[in-house]
């Protein structure tokens, strides 16, 4: 993966995903950060942190991304969720509209 | 696709108790949940009938909105959680008939409830009116066909904010209107089957901004002049004078409702009313005779005037305005195609058009075709043959459906009860927009599958009382996109036949006196939406058909289906009708 190409995504615990930019613009909200206008941090540096979002969640919401990609191109899987993380995890995709 | 994972999420949530278990622990989390979240948690649950009063507790600090309506199970115990709901906005509790006066008493702590449904719980009297008169926030207030007496309406004019009250159904008398004037802030009143009488309508007055009222089945045959006025329902009422009065401030009506409604000799035909914003007007079964109003409503867009007493002659009153005309209702009417033909080139919007149980004959449908904007036709019981012979002895006789190919919107064409044969639907094979077909004759046979199989639009079929024979279904290719397919009185088909057909078509439901199937994905669908759709599809399903026995087929055909609805009610002793609806869907699919 090549720098440019890729997002860093950071939980509120500090833990840091690197992941494609095309998976994290499946979310509308990081879409609207990576691609808005003006130089935000965001923008520049290709990281974008979560305070409210904890480890456990955007590692999740990661593999959602991936799976959604995966879905939209054709390749129709059951994505589970443990119901565990289902409140969190609501209120997480609810934030980042995805 | 937008939030995908929400609904992913709200999914995984209400799969089971089990997983609702694995979640309900995390109190401070929910307690975080945004409202809105909450508000679809919360339906999900309902609409998959896994929520239990005790999980209520959970939902007390997010949720504003909350909507139980048909819920036969919620009773005191249920209310007794929800007094507890802080930020409750709207709550709706109509139909739940085990609902009792005093259940209702925690909703007195709901301090920022503002709307309230209580329609038809018909424990809720007059005691349970009080309770509510604590929640001064609130604006939208139903009790319809609740125990409510007159004196019970007279509280109501503590509650100063409110905008909208629903007491349709209720004994109002013109002395506890009058008690009502305080509520200065009305905006929509609803009186249907009231007490009400001309005295009662003076009132009426005293309501600055009202913009709604409906005063159907009541006594009122005088209205004064509303000045604020916008939509009216008078339907079956004995009208002398409507809206007269005060030529400066005249009621801005848009939507008018008269059906049924019998008019005075005196009346002068909407002489007084301000037409210049009406766009609906329901005339339908009414004791008009003088229709010559209708030439000055240049704005209507609807128009209803079946089982009246229009006549070929009054239909050019209809082409003057016919502009912005969309729905026009002529069935149970003397109209025949002459009248038709007067309209032709006067409607270039006109999107539903009904002469059911009229004489317009094939002559019709060839000035139907040229109204552009078409996209239902109601032929049923009519004089249609298919098939207009022409004058000469050597010419060949014309398939006058096919005139209709024009049509580039036509969707849904009803030919019920004509006298259509097979060879004039012919033509039905290249419609390219129907989505919806009927036919009922017992001369229909195999042969009128064939036409439909290449309707590339084709959702609904409905042919009933044909000779349809088993192999005819077995070698019939439906259009891929059919979904329902009605063939009650299709006499000569079996049992295993149409079984075998519903095996090797799952996703279309199919309809018969012998087997009633239900596409097995269409079940799963409905449950996970939210109540709301699933109670009016299982009313609207329970609406078009009536359980019947095979061996009762002779009976049914004596009644018409109001009279076997009436029928059904009275065998079953006393049993709420409310509780059946929730049953018979179940029955059926058996």
């Amino acid at each position: 993966m090549r720098k440019e190409e890729t997002v860093k995504l950071i939980s509120a615990e500090g833990f840091e995903f690197v992941i494609h930019k095309d998976a994290a613009m499946v979310s509308q909200t990081i879409r609207n950060m990576l691609t808005s206008p003006g130089s935000f941090a965001e923008t520049e540096h290709g990281e974008v942190t979560f305070p409210e979002i904890s480890t456990t969640i955007l590692e999740k919401i990661c593999k959602y991304f991936y799976w959604n990609l995966q879905y939209a191109s054709g390749k129709q899987t059951e994505f589970h969720i443990e119901p565990e993380l289902v409140l969190e995890l609501m209120m997480a995709a609810n934030y980042l509209h995805t | 696709m937008e939030n995908q994972l929400v609904e992913l999420c709200l999914q995984a949530a209400s799969v089971s108790r089990d997983s609702i278990e694995k979640w309900r622990r995390q109190r401070r989390t929910l307690e975080r949940l945004p409202s809105q979240l909450a508000d679809s948690l919360l339906r999900r649950l309902i609409s998959r009938r896994i929520l239990f009063p005790s999980l209520l507790e959970l939902f007390k600090h997010s949720v504003e909105e909350l909507d139980l309506r048909g819920e036969s199970s919620v009773d005191a115990e249920w209310i007794a959680y929800i007094g507890a709901f802080r930020y409750l906005r709207s709550l709706n509790l109509s139909d739940c008939r085990r609902l009792t006066t005093s259940a209702l008493w925690p909703i007195a702590g709901l301090e920022r409830l503002r709307e309230l449904d209580l329609s038809r719980c018909s424990k809720v009297t007059d005691a349970g009116i009080r309770h509510l008169l604590t929640i001064t926030t609130l604006e939208k207030l139903s009790i319809s066909e609740t125990g409510v007496s007159a004196n019970g309406v007279m509280l109501l004019s503590s509650l100063r904010n409110l905008s909208v009250l629903d007491l349709g159904g209720l004994p109002v008398t013109d002395l506890a209107l009058s008690s009502l004037q305080v509520l200065t802030k009305l905006q929509y009143l609803d009186l249907w089957g009231s007490k009400i009488t001309d005295k009662g309508a003076a009132f009426l007055q005293m309501f600055p901004k009202l913009s709604f009222l409906n005063l159907a089945w009541t006594n009122v045959t005088k209205l004064p002049n509303l000045s604020s006025l916008e939509c009216l329902n008078m339907s079956n009422c004995t009208i002398n004078t409507l809206l007269e009065g005060d030529n400066n401030n005249k009621a801005p009506l848009t939507k008018l409702i008269v059906s049924g409604a019998t008019f005075g000799d005196e009346f002068e035909a909407f002489h007084y009313i301000e037409t210049t914003f009406l766009t609906f007007l329901d005339v339908s079964n009414s004791s008009l005779h003088r229709f010559y109003f209708l030439s000055h409503i240049n704005a209507l867009e609807h128009l209803d005037l079946s089982r009246s007493m229009i006549g070929d002659d009054s239909l050019e009153l209809i082409a003057c305005i016919g502009v912005n005309l969309k729905y026009l209702n002529l069935s149970h009417t003397r109209v025949s195609s002459a009248g038709v033909k007067t309209l032709t080139g006067h409607v270039p919007n006109l999107e539903f058009l009904s002469v059911s149980h009229t004489s317009v004959d094939d002559v019709a449908i060839s000035y139907m075709s040229m109204m552009p904007s078409v996209k239902v036709i109601d032929l049923s019981s009519t004089n249609i043959k298919g098939v207009i012979h022409q004058v000469g002895p050597e010419s060949d006789p014309v398939l006058s459906l096919s005139a209709l190919q024009n049509l580039q919107h036509l969707g849904r064409l009803n030919l019920v009860d004509t006298q259509v044969t097979e060879a004039a639907l012919y033509p039905l094979e290249n419609f390219q927009e129907l989505r919806e077909l009927s036919l009922k004759s017992v001369s229909l046979t195999d042969i009128s599958f064939n036409y439909t199989s290449s309707m590339p639009k084709l959702t609904n079929l409905r042919i009933h009382d044909g000779v349809l024979t088993n192999s005819g279904l077995n070698s019939y290719k439906p259009p891929s996109t059919l979904r329902m397919m009605d063939l009650r009185g299709c006499w000569l088909l079996t049992e295993d036949a149409i079984l075998s057909f519903c095996k090797t078509h799952p996703h279309i439901e199919v309809r018969h006196e012998l087997v009633h199937i239900y596409p097995s994905k269409q079940i799963v669908s409905n449950s996970a939406s939210s109540s709301r759709s699933t109670l009016k599809a299982s009313q609207a399903k329970q609406k078009q058909e009536v359980p019947v026995l095979p061996c009762f087929l002779d009976q049914r055909l004596k009644y018409s289906r109001e009279e076997l609805l009436a029928l059904q009610y009275s065998s079953v002793s006393r049993a709420p009708p409310h509780d059946r609806d929730v049953v018979l869907p179940n029955t059926q699919s058996d």
